[in-house]
């Protein structure tokens, strides 16, 4: 028996495939969720944000505003607002923040929110009484504040002119000159780069390792739980084939939902450069490859690793145990990769686990491709993934493997 | 004369502390209807997985004749494990094809010998089926099906017939009858030691990791001097069997110890209270 045949991992690998693909429920999870979630998030998610602000704005809100002696220009720039309200007079009160009689209109809402204003020689003090978890009162608080603080500006500015002083110079000494995006040197391109570069990042590697977990313990776990995993073993395939075997199946799947995410991802960025929201990022056809090198490396890097680490367990609820805290191993790093400059970054954090993969994504989003950074994390990225696989096909080859809870 | 297959010679095999099979020499001849009988824990499957080359012992040999590793033999090996090992998201011919793609044999072969067992067996109609919703005595019979499809000449069965119902299990008799007419070797494991007598050329006795007893049916009776199989079994096990406890044994120390350490001990008072009573 050859212990290396392609066609062996050629038909463990479609078995693999066609057996995952059968399960409505993972493609869901993998391939249409993925595919998706970003133009659910940068698409459908700012309109519905949008619906619910318009259904704010029309919200007809019961306002009451306390005060002796109503002050006709806050009253007049209170109309202007759109808001409707009524005037009873100010209570005696120690400070005009103590809820006092009011409290119970507040908190059962038969008033959405109380204003309380009172003059204190040449200044007003003010305070609004509203219920912060009820959405109608805080719309009523935050159009009283636009309000109050428009007639404050305005107020400000009666002030100034009455004093003789001009209003613009007083206010604004210091003003920038011409247009403020003009004066950006970075062309759209490397800023979206620039963008892209603080989540795609973070998106990928989290995305890669939750994608190959259900596969990868359904595919070694799982056989052993269901007892499958014996009668493959007396088969004339060597314990390194099945995990080649099983690795491209978990790849296959891995990749095609990480590039479903992607493609849901550029088609939501296409829709914003198309509203203006965000450039398409200018990267050459080396970074692209040397992108796609490094996400490679990676994969290649966390399937041997799930496999391996799946492998190990009895069942998979074990599997599950161990693997999905685990995923915090990629999402620490990686919020960490997020906040590191990449200006005069020192050469040896292209050397550690997962920071450089990610260190090296973000470089060759912004388009900077750095040839001793990419020898560093190229090289260690290979070093890992195949100390990984080691571990795995050493996994694959202990003997307990065979017994199952079955 | 028949010609040895494969030699155990002083095979042992441990699982930390616990010793499943200690110094066993076995000799498999070609063309032998080989049982292995006792009861659960005894050590048959141990012995079957290092005849199949998955497990490798802790000392001796297992060598066929021309002295290759086990593992050699497995192009010509058919093996229904205890489990069955079937994929529940495949149909049952897409589960003998998977292993009969393994051993290199085209789809047309794998097929044709397939559909004349699967008619044996009254399973034609269902081998379109995806076996989730089979029976285990369906199971059992598409895991013999999947064995036989590449044509071994060894077959290593373990407890082909349980679960299945009388006629089934009498329609797998007689398939290992037929492939002992072809010349196959058949190593059969099972506790049932009226099937054994009935299918066996030879017994082998595995008690406690032990083997106890190697012959015919008859030479067995003569041995313990006793008239029934049954009771010469009883004769060779006076010894209490152990429990399975292979897993157990292999757990990880502070697996074991956490467990444990969350279990309640069983309600001994209980037990005081019903002596009372009585």
């Amino acid at each position: 028996m050859s212990d290396f045949s392609t066609h062996r991992i050629r038909a463990i690998a479609k078995k693999e495939v066609v057996e995952f693909v059968r399960d409505w429920r993972t493609i869901m999870a993998i391939i249409v969720i993925p595919l998706l979630m970003f133009p659910l998030l940068f698409i459908l998610f700012p309109i519905l944000l949008e619906s619910e602000a318009a259904e704010l704005d029309a919200l007809e809100l019961s306002i009451v505003i306390q005060t002796n002696e109503m002050e006709p220009t806050l009253e007049m720039a209170i109309e202007t607002a759109g808001i409707e309200f009524s005037i009873e007079p100010l209570a005696n009160l120690t400070e005009l923040s103590e809820p006092g009689e009011d409290l119970e209109r507040v908190r059962n809402s038969s008033v959405d929110a109380i204003l309380r204003f009172e003059q204190d020689n040449s200044t007003w003090n003010y305070a609004i009484l509203h219920l912060s978890t009820s959405e109608r009162s805080n719309e009523a608080w935050n159009r009283l504040l636009d309000a109050l603080s428009t007639w404050e500006k305005e107020e400000v500015e009666r002030r100034i002119a009455d004093s003789g002083m001009d209003v613009n110079a007083t206010l604004d000494p210091l003003r920038w000159d011409g247009d403020v995006t003009q004066s950006d040197v970075a062309t759209s391109g490397e800023q979206a780069g620039m963008v892209l570069s603080l989540f795609i990042p973070l998106v990928l590697a989290i995305w890669t390792y939750s994608s190959a977990l259900q596969p990868s313990i359904d595919m070694t776990a799982g056989e052993r739980e269901r007892g499958t995993l014996e009668a493959l073993l007396c088969l004339p395939c060597s314990r390194l084939e099945l995990l080649l075997g099983k690795w491209v199946a978990v790849a296959t799947i891995t990749g095609v939902g990480v590039l479903l995410q992607i493609c849901g991802l550029l088609f939501a960025i296409g829709y914003l450069a198309s509203s203006s929201v965000i450039g398409l990022p200018e990267l050459s056809i080396g970074t692209v490859a040397l992108l796609a090198t490094a996400i490679l490396l990676f994969a290649i890097m966390v399937v041997a690793l799930e496999l391996a680490l799946a492998m190990r367990s009895h069942s998979v609820k074990e599997a599950g145990s161990i693997l999905a805290p685990m995923l915090l191993l990629i999402v620490f790093p990686a919020l960490f990769t997020q906040v590191i400059n990449l200006d005069g970054i020192e050469s040896f954090w292209f050397a550690i686990p997962v920071v450089n993969i990610l260190l090296a994504l973000r470089e060759l989003l912004m388009n900077r491709v750095i040839t001793e950074h990419i020898i560093i994390w190229a090289g260690s990225s290979i070093f890992y993934a195949g100390l990984a696989a080691y571990y795995a096909s050493r996994q694959f080859n202990r003997e307990d493997i065979v017994t199952s809870l079955s | 004369m028949m010609e040895p297959l494969l030699t155990l010679t002083g095979v042992s095999k441990s699982f930390g502390e616990l010793k499943a099979l200690h110094q066993i020499d076995l000799q498999i001849n070609s063309g032998e209807v080989i049982g292995l009988v006792g009861s659960n824990g005894a050590g048959k499957t141990t012995l079957l997985r290092l005849m199949a080359g998955v497990y490798t012992p802790s000392s001796g040999t297992v060598l066929l004749s021309d002295g290759q590793p086990v593992t050699q033999m497995r192009q010509a090996l058919g093996v229904v494990p205890e489990s069955t090992g079937l994929y529940s998201r495949l149909t049952a011919w897409e589960n003998i094809r998977y292993h009969s793609r393994m051993h290199g044999v085209s789809d047309r072969s794998a097929w044709a010998r397939t559909a004349k067992f699967a008619h044996h067996l009254d399973m034609s109609e269902n081998l379109g089926r995806h076996t989730k919703g089979f029976s285990r005595g369906m199971k059992q019979k598409t895991a013999l099906l999947r064995a036989l499809a590449h044509g071994p000449s060894i077959l290593l069965l373990d407890e082909p017939t349980a679960g299945l119902d009388i006629t089934s299990a009498r329609t797998v008799r007689k398939l290992v009858e037929q492939l002992k007419q072809e010349g196959g070797t058949v190593i059969y494991s099972t506790h049932q030691l009226a099937e054994a007598e009935q299918v066996c050329d030879r017994i082998v006795i595995v008690h406690n990791g032990d083997i106890r007893a190697d012959g015919s049916p008859h030479q067995l009776l003569e041995e313990t001097e006793t008239q029934t199989l049954e009771e010469a079994y009883v004769a060779l096990t006076k010894d209490a069997a152990r429990s399975r406890q292979e897993d157990d044994e292999k757990e990880a120390r502070f697996t074991g110890w956490w467990r444990r350490f969350f279990t309640p001990k069983p309600p001994v008072h209980l037990m005081e209270e019903v002596k009372e009573s009585e």
